[in-house]
C-alpha cells in the first residue's frame, strides 16, 4: 500500500508539473501578446550541442545590440524585445522554433542561424509566413535563393576565396597547391570545389588532392604524401581541430608549410591544440577581426568587453551588425511591416557595420569587405592582412 | 480537410502534433522488434534514414509522386532490414545491439559519402507533401494493423520468442524466420516515417539520422512499455511534447529533460503502461461498476 501510495503521488507530481509548465508558456504567450508596441525579434542559434560555439557568442551579440536599440529609444519609438531559443543545431528543433517564433511569438524578423543547412530550414519557414529571416553566418549556397524574405550578412566563400587565392599566389609566390577535404563535413566538401575553382581560374596548378573525417586523429599517411608532393602550401576547407592535428603531423615530419583555410578555423582551441606547429603557419580568412580595427568595430569592441569581460568574435558581430540592419531598415521604411520593411533591407549599400562594409547585390547575395587574413601569433589570433573585395 | 486544420489549429502545435505522428509510426516499428520480440535493436535510425532518403531523390530527381515515393522508401529500408536480419538475427541481446549500432553507422557514413543525397550538406528542397491529415491516417492504419498482428497466431509467436526463445522453438516456431520478419516489419515502418519526415522537414542530413535518434526511439519504447501498442504511442507523444514543453526552463531544459526521463523510470520501470494490458484495465473498470451497482 504504501509503495503504491508513493507510486500515485509521483504520477500526480508529473501531471502538476507539466501542466503547470504549459500553463506558464500560455500565461507569458498572452500577456505579451497585450503589448501592442513591442518589435520582437527571433534568434536562432544552438545554445547546446556541438555547435553551440558559434551561437553562444551570436546571442551576446544579439543581447548587446537589441539593449543598445532600445537605450536610444527603440525602433520607430517602439522596445525592441529578443527571444532566445536554443535550438541545439538541430534541424526538426530550429523548424518547430521558427513556427514559434511567427505564429506565437509573433517576430518581425528572425536573426540566424550560424549553419547553412539549418537556416535553409528556418527561411522555408519564415518565406511562407511572410516573415524576414536574417542569417549572420550561412555562408553555404542556395540561401537567398529561396526568396525575397531571405537575407544573409556574411562574408560569401565564392567572393572571398578568389581573392585569397589571389593574395597567396601574388603577394605569397605560391603556385603548386595541396588541397584536403573532410568528407564528413559539410562546409569542406562545399567550400573544396570554390577553393579549386579559384585556384584553376588563377593559374595555379593542384599537385594533391586528398581528404581526412572530422574526429580522425591520425593524418600521418595525408602528410607523408603531402611532403612528397612539393606542394608550396596546403588548403584545408575542414575546421580547427583537424588542422591543428595536421600541423602538428607536419611538424612531427618536420617539413615547412602553410596551411591556409576558411572561418572554420577561426576557433581557440586551434591554438590550444596545435601550439608551437601552427604559429605563424596557419592563415585562414574570415570577416572580422580585433586588430586595427574601424572606428565602428573600436566602439562594438569596447562596449562587448565592458559587458560581457570576454573578447566578441565573428559570430559575436555579424549578430550584433544583423540586429543593427533590420533597425535600419525598419527606420528607413517607417514600418515594422516584414513585407514593407524587407524591400528597404534589399536596398542596403555600404553599410559601415562592425563586421566590415556591406553590400547587398540585387540578388541580396551580401558582399562584404575587407577580408581579414588571420594567424596565430603568441597562441592568439593575429590579423596579417586586409584585402579589399571589389564586385 | 488540412485547410481546416490550419484554419483552427495554431501551426505550432499542428507541427508538433505531425511530428509526434512521425514518431509513433517509427516507435511502433520498434517496438515490434524490441518491445515485442525481445531483440535489442540499437540502428533504428538507419533505417529511417534508408526511407527518408529514398523518398527525397525519387521525388527530387525522378519525379515521382509522393505517395509512390514513399511506399519505395518503405520498401528500401524493408528490404536492408531483411538483408542485415537475415545474418545478424542469429545473435542475441548485446551482441545484436551492437551489430545494428554498427549497421546504422555504415548507413549514416554512406550517405555522407553519396553524391546524389548531397554528401555532408545534406538534401534540400523536398516539397512538404506530408500534411496532418495524411499522417493521421496512416498512424490509424499502422495502429490497427499492429494491434491485428500482435492479436493473431503471428503476434504470439512473437510474444513467445520474447519470454523464451528456447521454448518457443520447442513448441515449432521458426524463431529465426519470426526475428527476420519482425525486423523487416520494422524497418518498413521506419522507413515510412523517414519518407513522410523528410517530405515534412524539406531538409534531410546524415547527422540528422545519428546514434542519438535511434536512442530516442528507444526511449519512446521503453519509456511507453516495451511491447504495449498504447503504450508506445504515449511514449513517442510524450517525448515529442516534453521538450517543446520544457522550453520555458529555458537553458536548463536538458537537464529536466534527464531528470524526468530519470524519475520516470524509477517510479516505472516497466515503461508507463508496461504492466498494464488494455484488457485487464476493461476488466477491472467492469466489475468495479458491478460492484457500485450491488451495493445501492
Amino acid at each position: 500500500m504504501y509503495k503504491l501510495r508513493n507510486k500515485g503521488i509521483a504520477l500526480i507530481l508529473m501531471v502538476v508539473f507539466l501542466f503547470v509548465a504549459a500553463g506558464c508558456g500560455k500565461g507569458g504567450q498572452m500577456s505579451r501578446n497585450g503589448e501592442e508596441d513591442v518589435i520582437k525579434l527571433g534568434f536562432l542559434g544552438a545554445k547546446t550541442g556541438s555547435v553551440a560555439n558559434y551561437g553562444i557568442p551570436a546571442e551576446k551579440g544579439m543581447k548587446l545590440a537589441i539593449e543598445e536599440l532600445n537605450a536610444k529609444g527603440g525602433i520607430l519609438g517602439k522596445k525592441v524585445e529578443g527571444i532566445y531559443e536554443d535550438n541545439k543545431g538541430d534541424s526538426a528543433e530550429i523548424a518547430s522554433i521558427a513556427t514559434k517564433y511567427i505564429t506565437r511569438d509573433k517576430v518581425v524578423a528572425m536573426v540566424g542561424d550560424p549553419c547553412t543547412g539549418l537556416t535553409k530550414v528556418a527561411a522555408d519557414i519564415a518565406q511562407k509566413n511572410g516573415v524576414v529571416l536574417f542569417s549572420p553566418g550561412a555562408t553555404g549556397p542556395g540561401v537567398v535563393e529561396i526568396g525575397d524574405y531571405v537575407f544573409r550578412n556574411t562574408l560569401l566563400d565564392v567572393f572571398a576565396v578568389p581573392a585569397v587565392v589571389d593574395w597567396m599566389m601574388n603577394e605569397k609566390g605560391w603556385k603548386n597547391f595541396a588541397v584536403i577535404t573532410s568528407l564528413n563535413n559539410g562546409y569542406s566538401t562545399a567550400l573544396t570545389p570554390v577553393f579549386k575553382d579559384a585556384i584553376n581560374k588563377k593559374g595555379g596548378k593542384i599537385v594533391l588532392e586528398d581528404s581526412i573525417n572530422d574526429g580522425e586523429t591520425d593524418f600521418t599517411a595525408q602528410v607523408t604524401k603531402l611532403k612528397k608532393s612539393g606542394a608550396d602550401v596546403l588548403v584545408f576547407t575542414g575546421y580547427y581541430t583537424e588542422a591543428a592535428l595536421i600541423m602538428n603531423e607536419v611538424k612531427k615530419q618536420n617539413f615547412d608549410i602553410c596551411l591556409v583555410g576558411g572561418d572554420g578555423l577561426y576557433g581557440q582551441d586551434l591554438a590550444k591544440l596545435g601550439k608551437d606547429a601552427v604559429e605563424e603557419k596557419v592563415i585562414f580568412y574570415c570577416g572580422f577581426s580585433s586588430d586595427q580595427p574601424s572606428p565602428e568595430t573600436e566602439a562594438f569592441l569596447k562596449k562587448y568587453r565592458e559587458k560581457y569581460k570576454e573578447e566578441p568574435d565573428m559570430f559575436s558581430a555579424q549578430y550584433y551588425d544583423a540586429v543593427m540592419i533590420l533597425a535600419k531598415a525598419m527606420e528607413d521604411a517607417k514600418s515594422t511591416d516584414p513585407k514593407v520593411f524587407k524591400n528597404e533591407l534589399a536596398k542596403l549599400k555600404d553599410y559601415p557595420g562592425v563586421s566590415g562594409r556591406t553590400t547587398f547585390l540585387p540578388s541580396r547575395e551580401p558582399v562584404k569587405s575587407p577580408v581579414c587574413l588571420i594567424t596565430i601569433k603568441d597562441g592568439k589570433f593575429k590579423l596579417l592582412d586586409k584585402i579589399e573585395v571589389n564586385v | 480537410m488540412d485547410a481546416w486544420f490550419m484554419q483552427h489549429i495554431d501551426a505550432y502545435y499542428l507541427r508538433i502534433m505531425v511530428l509526434i505522428g512521425i514518431n509513433i509510426i517509427l516507435a511502433l516499428g520498434l517496438n515490434l522488434v524490441t518491445g515485442v520480440t525481445g531483440q535489442l535493436s540499437m540502428g533504428h535510425a538507419g533505417f529511417m534514414s534508408i526511407g527518408a532518403y529514398t523518398a527525397a531523390i525519387l521525388t527530387l530527381h525522378y519525379g515521382v509522386s509522393f505517395i509512390g515515393a514513399l511506399i519505395a522508401g518503405a520498401l528500401m529500408a524493408a528490404f536492408f532490414g531483411f538483408l542485415i536480419g537475415i545474418p545478424t538475427l542469429r545473435l542475441e541481446g548485446d551482441y545484436l545491439a551492437i551489430v545494428t549500432i554498427g549497421f546504422a553507422e555504415i548507413i549514416r557514413v554512406f550517405f555522407l559519402n553519396f553524391e546524389p543525397g548531397g554528401k555532408a550538406v545534406g538534401l534540400y528542397g523536398m516539397q512538404q507533401f506530408t500534411t496532418f491529415s495524411l499522417v493521421m491516417v496512416i498512424v490509424i492504419v499502422v495502429t490497427l494493423l499492429n494491434v491485428k498482428l500482435l492479436n493473431s497466431r503471428y503476434g504470439r509467436a512473437l510474444y513467445a520468442i520474447r519470454e523464451n526463445e528456447i521454448a518457443a522453438e520447442a513448441c515449432g516456431i521458426n524463431t529465426t524466420r519470426m526475428k527476420v520478419a519482425a525486423f523487416t516489419v520494422g524497418a518498413f515502418l521506419a522507413g515510412l516515417s523517414g519518407g513522410l519526415y523528410s517530405h515534412y522537414m524539406g531538409y534531410i542530413a546524415p547527422q540528422d539520422f545519428g546514434f542519438m535518434r535511434s536512442i530516442e526511439i528507444l526511449n519512446m519504447v521503453v519509456l511507453g512499455g516495451m511491447g504495449s501498442i498504447p503504450g508506445t504511442i504515449i511514449g513517442a507523444a510524450i517525448l515529442t511534447v516534453l521538450p517543446e514543453m520544457l522550453r520555458i526552463v529555458a537553458d536548463y531544459r536538458l537537464l529536466f529533460y534527464g531528470a524526468l526521463l530519470v524519475i520516470l523510470m524509477i517510479f516505472r520501470p516497466n515503461g508507463i503502461m508496461g504492466d498494464i494490458r488494455v484488457y485487464d484495465l476493461r476488466k477491472r473498470w467492469q466489475t468495479k461498476e458491478v460492484e457500485t451497482c450491488s451495493k445501492s
